[in-house]
């Protein structure tokens, strides 16, 4: 066991690499700062905003962003060894191929959760200087915005922002999954990130529409279902009354799929570059 | 007979319709440096390629250290290192990460093994720098550092000259050399320089177009060349000398420079030269020509020939 953290060790250093993780810290950090002095800067008058409200809408507007780096990371971690041949010396290992993959996995899913939590601390902590400080807000579920967006109930502004970043973080775990296959299968993660782009920022807003056609198999299409924020509120959608667990075994099922396809693909290629 | 710590059994690789590997046969013994000769495209790294396990093995078997390469990977590749074509690490890592990352792969590589390792292989200056920084020189240096980290048994070595100078070729030899006498590694180059694995090896096997075609210790096939040395001879007559050689019951033949060819060893040159002489013919020069391994390789093989 401990020698199979070590793999993952490898893994999280060759991930967590500068200068590109700098790059995408900047980037991920610099944004939340931009969206929330713009915010702040029109909200300075009338004051009506608080950290919790602004956060939230900022995890909904940019947190595609930390997927897009999440995906940039995992495809990289299959298809960059390729690219530079060092996959050789990686699999003459005494490991087999499924637990070095496993590692990579391993690490990819880390590095999503640690841009996750960059992400969020950031976003918090800078509007809580900006709002809470500066701003002087009552800091109190009192605003609603929040909870208006999502269609919460009588949550605290705490737990709705929990329930929000697991359902989002589910969405980037699928993402992830989807490009990690990708590269694994064509050794490519041009073409991995460029798919991941697409569902992301297409398919993710576009697909909702295909709801309006009155078909069955429509439910079934994994498209529909990687937006889980619809589910923020409860567990029943307020846009097309699917449920939570519905989803989520939609999800599962493509889940293994992809797992089980990545995982029997990588053990049998023949590796000649 | 040693013990072999390599044992192909009718290894065959077949990719679509073609045939890469045809039942490949081969024992490399314990701790003799073992050349693996080919034309390129003969199937030298497909080969490799299926003793690390890095491609699968259509039908036969590789046995190294006694266990299946397909079937037993993990205990088969332990003690095995390997340089695959080129020495490709992480170049936006330093050297001295790149041999942490490896070493971590295996259990038991201590710190102390690493710059053990590092100093064995004369990188001490630069470890610490960015791979990308490395002449192609260094880089093979830091392939050779990871391949022997964990003190294989086996070594497998792939066209490891390719883009060294002659100082480095000749320090690689050496060292390849060395580590075959001292420690008893068994290593397993493959290249398609025979006057190098000529230096460098005990034993040679020669394969073309996938098939097995010979093998033979370099010692041995050095004797039998200079047993069946041409000897050129230059004269002004050659019509003349023809005759004289024919009167002595040698067989001759002209090359297409007009000299005249015998086999036979330096006694026989002694002879001839004697012989000529005497019947008033000018001889220019002898010289005796030796057959390298090279010149024997290309005879088996018949060129170069891809296919």
């Amino acid at each position: 066991m401990v020698d199979f953290l070590n793999l993952v060790r490898n893994e999280n250093m060759k991930m967590f690499r500068a200068p590109r993780l700098f790059v995408m810290l900047g980037i991920v950090i610099g944004l939340i700062f931009v969206v929330s002095i713009i915010w702040f800067s029109y909200d300075y008058g009338s004051l009506t905003s608080d950290m919790w409200e602004v956060t939230l809408v900022e995890t909904s507007v940019l947190f595609w962003v930390v997927t897009i780096f999440a995906v940039i990371a995992a495809s990289g971690t299959v298809a960059e060894e390729f690219s530079s041949g060092t996959i050789k010396l990686l699999l003459i290992r005494p490991w087999s191929r499924s637990k070095i993959l496993m590692s990579k996995y391993i690490a990819s899913l880390l590095f999503a959760l640690f841009m996750t939590l960059v992400f969020l601390l950031a976003a918090l902590l800078i509007n809580w200087i900006l709002f809470d400080l500066i701003g002087n807000a009552q800091s109190s579920a009192g605003s609603g915005f929040g909870s208006a967006l999502v269609g919460g109930g009588e949550e605290s502004d705490a737990a709705l922002i929990t329930r929000y970043y697991l359902l989002t973080f589910l969405n980037t775990v699928m993402t992830v999954t989807i490009s990690f296959m990708l590269s694994t299968i064509f050794r490519s993660n041009v073409l991995a990130i460029a798919m991941a782009l697409f569902i992301e920022i297409v398919l993710n807003n576009l697909l909702q529409l295909l709801q309006l056609f009155d078909k069955k198999w429509i439910d079934y299409l994994i498209f529909v279902h990687l937006n889980l924020t619809k589910y923020a509120g409860g567990n029943v959608s307020a846009t097309d009354g699917m449920t939570l667990g519905f989803s989520l075994s939609v999800l599962a099922v493509y889940y293994v799929v992809f797992i089980a396809l990545t995982w029997y693909i990588f053990n049998k290629r023949d590796v000649a570059s | 007979m040693q013990q072999s710590i390599v044992r192909m059994l009718d290894v065959t690789k077949r990719i679509g319709g073609r045939t890469l590997i045809d039942r490949l046969s081969l024992d490399v013994p314990n701790g003799e440096v073992f050349g693996f000769l080919g034309p390129n495209g003969a199937g030298k790294t497909t080969t490799i390629r299926m003793m690390v396990g890095l491609m699968s093995i259509t039908s036969g078997d590789i046995l190294i250290d006694g266990h299946s390469i397909a079937k037993d990977f993990e205990k088969a590749i332990r003690h095995v290192g390997a340089i695959v074509e080129n020495p490709e690490m992480y170049k936006y890592l330093t050297g001295y990460e790149n041999l942490i990352h490896f070493a971590r792969m295996i259990p038991g590589i201590t710190a102390h093994r690493v710059k053990e390792v590092v100093a064995l292989v004369g990188l001490e200056a630069r470890i610490h720098d960015k791979v990308k920084t490395y002449s192609l020189g260094m880089r093979q240096r830091l392939g050779v550092a990871q391949a022997i980290l964990h003190k294989p048994k086996l070594l497998i070595l792939d066209e490891p000259t390719n883009g060294l100078d002659p100082a480095g070729i000749r320090e690689l030899r050496d060292y390849l050399r060395r580590l075959a006498k001292n420690e008893g590694v068994a290593v397993f180059v493959s290249s398609h320089l025979l006057s190098e694995m000529e230096l460098m090896c005990d034993r040679v096997a020669i394969i073309q177009n996938g098939r097995l075609i010979d093998v033979r210790t370099v010692h041995q096939s050095k004797a039998a060349a200079e047993a069946n040395a041409k000897i050129l001879v230059e004269v002004d007559n050659r019509q003349g000398a023809a005759e004289v050689l024919a009167a002595m019951g040698q067989q001759t033949a002209e090359d297409a420079d007009g000299y005249i060819v015998i086999h036979g060893d330096k006694e026989r040159a002694a002879e001839i030269n004697a012989a000529l002489v005497n019947a008033g013919i000018k001889v220019y020069g002898i010289r005796a020509e030796v057959k390298s391994l090279e010149d024997q390789f290309l005879e088996m093989t018949g060129g170069e020939r891809i296919g």
